[in-house]
């Protein structure tokens, strides 16, 4: 009979190289949470229950297995991995592998890359870092970002990867003004991130994986020895970053006219008003004020004398405003606080973290704030029986987050200087309004004009969209070691959130003598994911040769969504925003619930041969509430290879050190959002707020409908030479997403918008390249690191439905951006201008541009490739990084600009205002016998007829630009304050750092803002209409630990 | 545990199709409960559409017959630009929102309907026939005889265009047809909100509906044309017709949101002020000493009822902001009416008829009838002199006089005065700048979807219309 000996270890770590102590290398009970990380000179301790192994790894340096047997004292050294194969890398489910031995692609960023680049969206920092992760970023304080792997693969549905906190998923909401899901997490609780980029790294994660998934673990205390206290502060500021070029010639309203009337154009009457406008223009204008023209075709800003919104009776000179746009913004602000205690020994661990941010935002009066909670713990309860849990409670909310987008800067007078009208008070009893007669006066806030908008720094504070979120998530994991080479895992974790919005969009008021009432909308949602699972692993190495990992298990998942909502169409009482305070018929109620489940049985199998040849299959078959009876049952399975090429072939080469190969093909399968298999009415409220109406629902229910199939092939080479000094990777894939279930838009002739069908094939073909080295390395301890990627993707509709050619993904102003059969996703259709065969645009008799008579192609979202460079500098104790964002190619609809070159905004619209223009161009001469020539257009036509012409309603191709961009996306300098100081300190480190984001713009295409914007989210890409401007931040960052 | 649970797994889809049935939206639902909606989208749409862009009477076709000019942002119509937005979202929105939910009804209360109710089905009819005539006179062919089959037996998800003298034909006989399915003595009907469950005014508005698409295609079907004509006046009991201001087919609108008048949603609620009344129909009934311009408009400062020309730019089209009419109160009221056909517009039609020979019966009488009935219908009386004024019935005066009764009813306006060129507006402005080579738009052009979705067949319908798919091209009954 033996038993368990519970020893006492201890023992020193150091390189093999220079025989220096390895502070922090990390020496675990091979099987169990026990461990224990070295001190500052390389010593530790630690006490283990029982003979077995023990696993000794430090960041950089070859892991080592060491069986302890009758030993206490161990001097461990540790061989520099020189080809950084040893890189043990977080994959499906939480399983850590040598990155060598997958037959995939997956690229990590360490939680300290993330932590100092501090955007309060995690996601944010993630922008750049990796080879085909295209990060598309939202102003606005606590606002979500679009992130896409590897080009889009689904027509209709969600192109958004998985995300998966501590082996269970997190629900993602690409909502742009609410964030949501990745945008939640407090950087300082990640450890590591993995992003496996294809089906092929995530057929295990089932449906959702097909766009990828972002893997995140959190910092858990598991190695710390005794207690370990963490603090992170930080401070940023932030200002609007790309400000527009303006034209400071002319002021607001139109025909050479600026004049503040009554800020509706109402007629002059008054003897005095007269007086002074007639002092200003002469009688071939007409007497009436220019407030209601939102444009800038008025008068020129040369000093004279008119009224304007804020002098009332009085004149004021009519003076440029050239920086009004700074004026504009408020100064964002975010403080960002966090503390962590944790600890561990041989009988467990635990990490208690407390974060918090509090931000202001560029727009006055609009906030966001967050709060995390989060426990990780682990306890071996016996030997062979450990339970762990990670959870997190996060309470955010805002007070108002309404801004999202505005036309100050485009339906605007430039004259305006935003600090007055933000201290509209002041001037409540100068500012003349308009008196309709027989009618109560306005009493709208003060404002440059009544007509169309009210002060947006009144409806920021009075009519706030304010919000609140709780959300718990977490998970509770046992394991149990059945046999020494079989282990099982029983988990269950759950995501449920609950948010209350409540959106204030009226208050009671008079504007052109009518009254409209106060109103209000409440709405209260809630969501819950619930995943159950259990996993048998068998784990065995046969022989010195081969090694084999096998797991199976199953898992139950089953979401709900709820949601409540009322609408106050009219308060009695303004102000009071309760549901009781209305008058009763003008009250909307709406409620909605949608439920699914699915239930998975999945094995993988890995296996190994001599540590240089890898096998990886998987096979997964799901169970789906959401799909039709006999199409419920759906199996994918995937296989992939790896073969370390340089120990095949034995290869001792100083040039190439290390070359891996793989390749591997997998499927993930979908299910479809529930309850689209019966066609449906649906409530489309009352008439006179008593006689309900319903209406058939406009589209057609499916009950027939199949899961869909993404199929994907991976290729990829991994090569180091010099010794590991440069590093490339390559891969290669191609993605193909078969019977898709869509919501195909078919001829609203047949009664109805679209169809669920199962439709289509769209591939994806692509290429990433992560090029890596330290081009300088000096004995004083100076070195340059330098990380390059690249990535490009080309995407292509192969084939909708029978009988259908196109897909509308999302439309504005009657231009549409379609995934069309033979063309790329994302093809922006709309109305062009007419050309000349060598490209000019053709100009009518009158001087103006003519149109194409059909819609054309005029643009696509998706860029020719992405890549960022990645630079770290260190020398002693200083790091300075820099992140260059590349983006080239692709296009959006700005609206905005062209809207603002309508209306006069921009420097290019003040030339020719008084000698006329002529567009650059040529006429089209058709000659007797029928023949057609060009000549160059010499039409002059007055400027603001030929701005006209940029009007993105009409004349969509205006507004389409190029959306490259190269960006210095982040400088940071890091120092670390010595060990000597730190010491005395009584810390264990400290860290300070400047971290500045959006440094640069190296280079864009587009006139007037950052090519970066994203209105309508999710697959409507490339759409901007007067976005909230992105930011450039500085901050100040310091990392203490004891 | 674990075996536990891997045996739960093969055994718990059996919850799976009640986990999937809807909670939210019903399977089936009673006709009065599609009719308010079909109802109200039809005629919103047609009285205005809310959504800038896309406000087909307001922003078009008022705007076209120089009832209503802007005076600012004239190329939201003024000047003849159309928005893509304006031609897809209204045909969308005719044929989903408005004609699906009619021809759910007309299946479902049909004989071999799941709630047979012959009344449902000819009010049903009745409505599908308005708006199947507004589409077609608006765009010309227009798919209607394979149209609303999405979700038939043998469904048809890209339907062919019939040429807009089979959409006639078809909508009269539909029309006849709706007229035998609806008595008076048959079941009733609820959710009715435009007659209130009255089939006898049902009747009425059907047949009166028929007299108008009959004389619309009079020159080219004359044959036919004046059977119907004297079908219907023929037998009065059988084929009833408006009698009367209280037969006016109108939709009551309400101050309760959001069933009030669509002018109201815009021009109050959402402040927009960008209409004046135009100055050929202000300086037109000045001449006439017309009353009805204290309803269609109201007084500028002055007191007078004075106008602007069309298409002007806007630098010049604001200068006029201080002396131009606003269109009347009446109209802007929260529960103005939306009127889809009227007394008044039924005797102009008849007056044109018996001038033009296709009835018997004495034009004059017809077109004072008409006349009265219009002003009746704003509760004014004819000033003394008026007919005298008028002076005698010609096809220009009928014409003119029902220009005048439209008022509001701009697509009908826009409808007559593309068929006969009457009445003939004064030239154009100096000043006014037009898109469309400066030509009346002669009819919408099919929306993109129709050439991204059902190509084949809008290639087809524009072969049918016999030009090219612009606002240049002129329809069937253009005479």
């Amino acid at each position: 009979m033996t038993y368990a000996q519970v020893r006492q270890l201890s023992g020193k770590i150091t390189s093999t190289e220079d025989g220096t102590g390895l502070p922090g290398a990390s020496v675990i009970f091979k099987g169990t949470n026990i461990g224990s990380n070295a001190d500052a000179d390389g010593n530790f301790k630690m006490t283990v229950p029982d003979d077995g192994i023990l696993v000794v790894s430090f960041v950089g340096y070859l892991s080592q297995e060491i069986a302890i047997g009758n030993k206490t004292k161990f001097d461990i050294k540790l061989s520099a991995d020189t080809r950084q194969l040893a890189e043990v890398v977080v994959t499906a489910f939480g399983i850590e592998r040598e990155k060598k031995a997958l037959g995939y692609s997956v690229q990590e960023v360490k939680g300290s890359a993330l932590t100092e680049s501090r955007s309060t969206n995690v996601a944010n920092g993630l922008s750049g870092k990796i080879a085909g992760v295209r990060i598309q970023s939202n102003g606005g304080p606590g606002s979500g970002s679009t992130i896409q792997i590897r080009g889009s693969s689904s027509i209709s549905g969600n192109n958004q990867p998985l995300v998966v906190i501590d082996g269970v998923p997190m629900e993602q909401s690409a909502s742009k003004t609410l964030g949501g899901g990745i945008s939640e997490i407090n950087p300082d609780n990640i450890k590591e991130m993995s992003v496996l980029k294809g089906p092929n790294a995530a057929a295990l994660y089932g449906s959702r994986a097909a766009n990828g998934v972002i893997l995140i673990t959190t910092k858990n205390g598991q190695g710390t020895k005794g207690i370990g206290v963490e603090f992170n502060s930080n401070v940023t500021f932030e200002r609007p970053w790309i400000k527009p070029d303006f034209q400071n010639i002319y002021g607001g309203g139109n025909g050479y006219r600026t004049w503040y009337n009554d800020g509706w154009s109402g007629s002059i009457t008054d003897p005095l008003q007269t007086q002074q406008y007639r002092a200003v223009y002469d009688s071939k204008y007409p007497l009436a004020g220019s407030a209601g023209t939102d444009e800038s075709w008025g008068a020129p800003m040369d000093g004279r004398l008119v009224r304007q919104w804020w002098t009332g009776n009085d004149v004021a000179p009519l003076t440029p405003q050239p920086n009004n746009w700074e004026e504009y913004w408020n100064t964002g602000q975010t403080i960002n606080n966090s503390v962590a205690l944790s600890g561990g020994n041989d009988k467990g661990f635990f990490r208690l973290a407390l974060g918090r941010v509090d931000q202001k935002g560029i727009m006055y009066y609009n906030d966001f704030n967050r709060t995390n909670f989060r426990i990780n713990s682990g306890y071996n309860l016996t030997k062979n029986l450990n339970i762990t849990m990670s959870g997190e409670y996060i309470k955010s909310g805002a007070d108002n987050r309404n801004y999202t987008s505005g036309s100050q800067f485009i339906w605007s007078h430039r004259h305006i200087s935003w600090d007055r009208l933000r201290d509209y008070e002041t001037y409540n009893d100068v500012h003349n309004q308009r008196a309709v007669a027989g009618k109560p006066a306005d009493n709208d806030p003060p404002n440059w004009q009544h007509t169309y908008f009210t002060n947006p720094y009144f409806m920021e504070r009075n009519l706030p969209f304010s919000n609140e979120k709780d959300r718990l998530l977490g998970n509770i994991a046992l394991n149990y070691k059945i046999l020494p080479s079989l282990s099982l895992m029983v988990r269950t974790g759950t995501d449920l959130w609950s948010d209350t919005r409540i959106n204030v969009s009226n208050f009671a008021r008079v504007r052109n003598g009518n009254s409209t009432p106060g109103r209000f909308s409440e709405e209260v949602l809630r969501s819950q994911e619930t995943n159950s699972d259990f996993i048998f692993t068998y784990n065995k190495d046969f022989s010195t040769d081969f090694s084999t990992n096998i797991q199976f298990g199953g898992i139950n998942r089953t979401n709900y969504y709820k949601r409540n909502y009322f609408y106050v169409g009219e308060l009695v009482v303004d102000g009071i925003y309760n549901a009781s305070n209305s008058v009763p018929s003008l009250n909307t109620i709406q409620s909605s619930i949608r439920k699914s489940e699915v239930q998975s049985l999945f094995a993988a199998a890995n296996f190994g041969y001599r540590n240089m040849l890898f096998l990886d299959l998987t096979a997964r078959n799901d169970w789906s509430s959401t799909l039709p009876s006999n199409d419920r049952s759906y199996f994918y399975p995937s296989a992939s290879v790896s073969a370390v090429v340089t120990d095949m072939l034995n290869v001792q080469s100083d040039i190439l050190t290390f070359a891996k190969v793989r390749a591997s093909l997998a499927q993930v399968g979908n299910d479809a959002d529930p309850y689209q298999l019966a066609q449906t009415f649906e409530s489309s409220g009352s008439w006179n707020g008593s006689l309900p109406k319903f209406a058939e629902s406009v589209s057609i229910a499916n009950s027939s409908l199949k899961p869909e199939i993404t199929t994907g092939l991976e290729l990829g080479a991994d090569m180091r030479f010099f010794r590991g000094k440069v590093g490339l990777d390559f891969t290669y894939y191609e993605q193909t997403t078969r019977n898709q279930i869509l919501g195909v838009e078919i001829s609203k002739a047949s009664g109805y918008d679209r169809r669920i069908l199962n439709a289509g094939e769209i591939t994806n073909k692509g290429i990433e390249l992560t090029l890596s080295g330290t081009p300088i390395k000096l004995d004083n301890g100076f070195a340059w690191n330098v990380s390059l990627n690249y990535a490009r993707n080309r995407n292509k509709v192969v084939e909708l439905a029978e009988g259908l050619t196109t897909y509308i993904l999302a439309s504005q102003r009657g231009m549409t951006s379609e995934a069309r059969v033979g063309q790329p996703y994302g093809t922006f259709y709309g109305v062009a201008f007419e050309r000349a065969p060598d490209g000019q645009i053709v100009y009518g008799s009158n001087g103006l541009p003519t149109l194409q008579p059909t819609q054309q192609i005029i643009g696509n979202i998706q860029p020719d490739w992405t890549g960022g460079m990645l630079n770290t500098f260190t020398y002693k104790g200083i790091t300075l990084t820099a992140l260059v964002d590349v983006r080239m190619g692709g296009d959006i609809f700005d609206e905005g600009t062209g809207t603002g070159r309508w209306t006069g905004q921009y420097a290019e619209t003040a030339l020719g205002r008084e000698e006329g223009v002529i567009g650059k161009g040529v006429q089209k001469i058709t000659a007797a016998d029928g023949s057609v020539s060009y000549e160059p257009n010499t039409v002059i036509v007055t400027a603001n007829q030929m701005y006209r012409y940029n009007n993105p309603r009409n004349y969509h191709e205006a507004a389409i630009f190029d959306a490259s961009y190269v960006k210095l996306r982040e400088l940071s300098v890091g120092y670390n304050i010595p060990s000597s100081l730190i010491k005395k300190l009584h810390l264990q480190s400290a860290k300070l750092s400047l971290v500045g984001r959006n440094v640069w713009m190296i280079f864009k295409n587009t006139p007037h803002v950052d090519p970066e914007f994203d209105s309508k989210g999710g697959n409507a890409q490339g759409f901007g209409y007067g976005e909230l401007p992105s930011s450039r931040s500085i901050g100040v960052n310091l990392n203490l630990s004891f | 545990m674990a075996l536990a649970t891997l045996l739960s797994i093969s055994s718990c889809t059996e919850d799976f199709d009640a986990i999937n049935t809807n909670p939210n939206d019903p399977t089936t639902i009673g006709a009065q409960y599609l009719l308010p909606t079909g109802i109200e989208s039809a005629v919103d749409r047609y009285w205005g559409a809310r959504t800038r862009f896309e406000r087909i009477n307001i922003d078009a076709a008022e705007l076209y017959v120089q009832h209503f000019t802007r005076n600012i942002y004239s190329n939201e119509g003024d000047n003849y630009e159309v928005s893509p937005a304006l031609v897809a979202n209204n045909w969308k929105a005719f044929y989903n929102d408005a004609l699906l939910n009619f021809q759910r009804i007309i299946i479902q209360s049909g004989p071999e309907g799941k709630s047979p109710n012959a009344n449902y089905e000819g009010v049903a009819l009745v409505m599908r026939s308005w708006v199947f005539s507004l589409l077609t006179d608006m765009y010309g062919a227009i798919p209607y005889s394979e149209a609303l089959a999405g979700t038939s037996e043998s469904p048809v998800y890209t339907p062919k265009y019939d040429s807009m003298e089979e959409v006639y034909a078809g909508l009269l006989n539909d029309l006849k047809v709706a007229n035998e399915k609806l008595s008076v003595s048959g079941r009733g009907i609820s959710g009715d909100i435009l007659y209130e469950g009255d089939i006898l005014k049902w009747k009425k508005f059907a047949n009166s509906l028929r007299l108008r698409l009959a004389n619309r295609q009079a020159a080219k079907k004359p044959a036919e044309s004046k059977a119907i004509m004297a079908e219907i006046l023929g037998d009065p009991a059988k084929y009833p017709i408006f009698t009367s201001n209280a037969d006016n087919a109108i939709l009551k609108c309400t101050t309760v949101l959001p069933s009030n008048n669509e002018w109201n949603q815009v021009m109050v609620q959402d402040g927009r002020t960008d209409w004046n009344i135009s100055s050929t129909l202000a300086d037109k009934m000045n001449a006439l000493g017309d009353t009805r311009i204290t309803v269609y408009a109201n007084p500028n400062k002055d007191g007078k009822y004075q106008g602007h020309p069309n298409g002007l730019p806007d630098a010049i089209a604001t200068s006029y902001l201080a002396t131009s009419s606003t269109i009347g109160s009446y109209f802007l009221r929260a529960d103005a009416p939306e009127v889809i056909m009227t007394y008044a517009e039924l005797n102009l039609i008849l007056a044109e008829a018996a001038f033009d020979g296709d009835i018997t019966g004495d034009a004059k009488t017809y077109f004072e009838k008409g006349i009265t009935a219009s002003f009746s219908q704003y509760n004014l009386p004819v000033p003394a002199t008026y007919f005298a004024t008028v002076g005698a019935v010609t096809k220009a005066k009928i014409m003119e006089q029902k220009w005048i009764a439209l008022f509001g009813q701009g697509i009908e306006a826009w409808i007559e005065k593309r068929r006969t060129g009457l009445p003939v507006f004064p030239a154009a402005d100096s000043r006014a700048v037009f898109a469309n080579d400066g030509v009346l738009p002669t009819r919408f052009v099919y929306p993109n979807s129709e050439y991204s979705l059902n190509q084949t067949n809008v290639e087809a319908g524009v072969a049918l219309n016999g030009g090219p798919n612009t606002m240049q091209t002129k329809l069937w009954w253009a005479e």
